[in-house]
């Protein structure tokens, strides 16, 4: 006779979310598996150790990546709500203005508008400060893309809504506080964080400009201590302890605050 | 109730309403029926106050229906039923009745407990519109309608957007409102609801009020549109 647990377990074997959790399972192992045949394929010794030494240089460039992280997100949403403004005004000037700056935007590489910042828009200026206009770059960069999640959020409530609003007799304040503003937010959250993701990953760009951030970091670090396999491999684990916490926490909030 | 319409012509790209004048008295509930197109939601619209002619004034018992009087007692059920998205089924009653009818948290959830049982919604008032059925959604919605004490409840086509299952549960949610003792203007397809509902019927044509009367027109109707009509929704 079977053992009791031999059927329950095979029944949970056989259900949805354990099929669903052992594909996630065996599909990690894959990379993972990847990751490690190029590793051992590279190096004769992988370790860590040598950065040991470089920890407070690897710690203030991570530090760097999430300041200067924070800062475009911040800066990018009061730009991009500001060029969202701007497109919806009634001066045809601003509307050409903006069109004319998103188009050339979604034309140039990131990298160029570092550059372009950097070495020729703050000269132009009689600034040879760089790390301001690296920074500068990254939110205008965002800026466009920040007003398209603003123009989304804000026409998700219909204009039913507003009718009923007024029907009922909400004022300006109440209007905003209780029924515009929480359906925002709800709608701009994910689109809003996916943004800092594509923030904190262009923000290794700003090595060309030799600002401290987490991939200049490990690159100073790589050539003091010849650790390249474990200098990548290290870089890329930070990234992505710092973005994919980032997704998976925008589809959870999606899941929750869906409407 | 009194109705009266004073040469109002209302205009969105095109001209709706052309020049349309109206007196109507002591009738408890009245439908306007056409096809589409023909001026009837824009003729309710006007009616509730919820938007403004281009041209003319609009009256209902003798207040003329921008006043803030009329709008703080008119309930409006929309075609679909435009709740607040993020707000559950009672708290888009509760909100409305404490910020704008001055209710303490108490008096409001009470209020909305007592409408939302009305329509039989009790096992249904803490979820979101998005997860109640198109039907318990639109019975909610006459719920919040009903919830501020209008006089007068417009019902701008409740179930055009229900399958017909769900068009008989609601309708049958709004006859028995019969005995709350409020007036009704609404627009409608369903013409047996119609017929069991209304008091008087008006009939759009182009923009204009082609023909009305008690309910006796629609099996006798004098103008050939009417007619049309009535072989058309048969």
């Amino acid at each position: 006779m079977n053992k009791p647990t031999v059927p329950s377990l095979k029944k949970a074997l056989t259900s949805n979310t354990a099929r669903i959790l052992a594909a996630y399972f065996f599909a990690a192992l894959t990379i993972i598996a990847f990751i490690v045949w190029v590793v051992v394929k590279q190096t004769d010794n992988f370790s860590f150790a040598p950065f040991i030494d470089y920890q407070n240089l690897i710690v203030r460039g991570v530090g760097n990546t999430i300041l200067i992280s924070l800062i475009s997100l911040i800066g990018s949403m009061v730009l991009g709500f500001l060029f969202y403004l701007l497109q919806s005004s009634k001066i045809k000037y601003f509307n050409a203005l903006i069109d004319i700056f998103t188009e050339i935007i979604y034309g140039t590489p990131m990298i160029v508008m570092i550059i372009v910042m950097a070495f020729l828009i703050g000269p132009a200026f009689n600034s040879l400060n760089r790390n301001f206009f690296g920074v500068l770059a990254l939110i205008l960069y965002m800026s466009p893309y920040m007003k398209n999640v603003f123009k989304s959020a804000i026409s998700s409530v219909s204009e039913e809504q507003y009718l009923a609003m007024d029907l009922f007799g909400f004022n300006a304040y109440q209007k905003y506080r209780y029924i515009i503003i929480p359906q925002i937010i709800r709608v701009l959250m994910p689109p809003l964080m996916n943004n800092f993701s594509l923030i904190i990953k262009g923000s290794a760009l700003l090595n060309f400009i030799s600002y401290a951030e987490l991939y200049y970091v490990i690159n100073v670090a790589q050539s003091k201590t010849f650790a390249f396999v474990e200098g990548y491999i290290l870089m890329w684990g930070l990234y992505l302890l710092l973005t994919i916490p980032l997704s998976q926490l925008t589809k959870m909030i999606e899941r929750k605050w869906a409407l | 109730m009194k109705l009266e319409i004073k040469n109002i012509t209302h205009q969105y790209d095109v001209e709706v309403l052309h020049q349309l004048n109206f007196t109507l008295t002591n009738y408890k509930s009245i439908a306007l029926i056409g096809v589409s197109g023909s001026g009837k939601s824009t003729l309710i619209r006007l009616l509730s106050g919820l938007e403004k002619p281009s041209e003319g004034s609009v009256l209902i018992n003798d207040v003329p229906v921008s006043d803030k009087l009329y709008r703080d007692h008119v309930g409006f059920v929309f075609q679909s039923h435009n709740l607040f998205p993020h707000l559950s089924l009672k708290r888009n009653i509760t909100l409305i009745l404490e910020k704008t009818r001055d209710k303490s948290k108490q008096e409001a959830n009470d209020i909305a407990t007592k409408y939302l049982k009305l329509l039989h919604l009790e096992d249904q008032m803490d979820k979101l519109p998005k997860n109640v059925s198109g039907g318990q959604a639109q019975r909610a919605a006459i719920a919040r309608a009903l919830s501020i004490d209008p006089k007068i409840i417009f019902l701008d086509e409740p179930t055009s957007s229900l399958d017909p299952i769900l068009t008989h549960e609601v309708l049958t949610a709004v006859q028995d409102l019969k005995s709350l003792g409020k007036e009704f203007v609404f627009v409608t397809h369903v013409l047996s609801f119609v017929r069991d509902f209304a008091d008087y019927v008006i009939f759009m044509h182009e923009g204009n009020i082609h023909e009305h009367g008690t309910i006796d027109i629609l099996d006798h109707p004098k103008t050939i549109e009417l007619k049309e009509f009535m072989r058309k929704v048969h």
